[in-house]
């Protein structure tokens, strides 16, 4: 059971991260090359943003929503690496 | 720890071999990048942002209702399941239309590589969409016994529930979003 107090921080904490994942996808819109007249060329910078954007909307999720900033230290390092890997992984493949 | 630990070997387990499919993708994309960025020009990104949205605010629910648990009131942690199971459905009602658009215009599975990679990718992530109402549906029964009410049986369908989430959100940029 928790009081009170801490509940109201915790729901504004977890709206915020809503609303920050929500504006980074509405961002999202103007980078996809799905509505762009011609033929979309690629772009480093668009997609290196993609993957940080990508890695800050998963670091929220995981740590607001699946509450792992309360979590042990394994699981914190466990979710961390997991987007790290992915994250650097996908740029190496996509760069070289 | 938030829900308990099995659940969370599970979504570790998850996570990595969606991330192997993510980069298996990102390989054959690179073997051919135009083809590839001419085939994501054909899917609606207004719709692939509407149901992101549509996602994000279900797990939003959902994270609350778990502070509504914790904070010993199942009748609003019920309300708010209800509502994010509601966004989860539509998410996948999107989906269904997004498909049958897709199908529609010529872009099936054999048509391209993208496609092959766009089908199996969402195919996979929408029966974990479905196999997330099941839990939430279980979180639900939980919560409504009064001698149950497990605050980690909550947290766990909920931990489940964002992983879904978190896979979407990585398989929007891939398909939809990058260059």
């Amino acid at each position: 059971m928790t009081t009170n107090a801490g509940t109201a921080n915790a729901t504004r904490a977890i709206t915020y991260a809503w609303l920050v994942l929500t504006a980074i996808t509405i961002v999202s819109w103007w980078l996809a090359p799905g509505h762009s007249g011609g033929v979309a060329v690629p772009n480093v910078a668009i997609t290196v943003a993609v993957v940080v954007l990508g890695f800050i909307k998963g670091r929220l999720i995981i740590r607001y929503f699946m509450e792992v900033r309360a979590a042990p230290r394994w699981l914190k390092l466990a979710t961390d690496a997991w987007l790290a890997v992915l994250g650097v992984s996908i740029l190496a493949v996509y760069l070289f | 720890m938030p829900g308990d630990v099995h659940m969370w070997v599970m979504v570790l387990g998850d996570l990595a071999i969606f991330g192997a499919y993510f980069i298996i993708y990102m390989i054959y994309r690179t073997m051919a990048p135009q083809e590839f960025l001419a085939a994501q020009q054909h899917l609606n990104v207004t719709v692939g942002v509407v149901n992101t949205v549509v996602l994000l605010t279900s797990s939003w629910f959902i994270a609350r209702s778990v502070l509504a648990a914790r904070a010993g009131d199942p009748e609003r942690a019920v309300r708010l399941t209800y509502l994010g199971g509601a966004f989860g459905v539509a998410f996948i009602g999107i989906k269904g239309y997004e498909w049958s658009h897709a199908i529609a215009g010529g872009y099936t599975m054999p048509s391209s590589d993208f496609f092959m990679f766009y089908y199996m990718l969402t195919g996979v992530h929408v029966f974990h969409v479905a196999l997330g109402l099941l839990i939430l549906g279980i979180v639900v029964r939980e919560l409504r016994n009064p001698r149950k009410r497990r605050t980690s049986m909550v947290e766990s369908g909920a931990t489940y529930w964002h992983m879904v989430d978190l896979l979407w959100i990585v398989i929007f940029g891939l398909l939809y979003v990058m260059r």
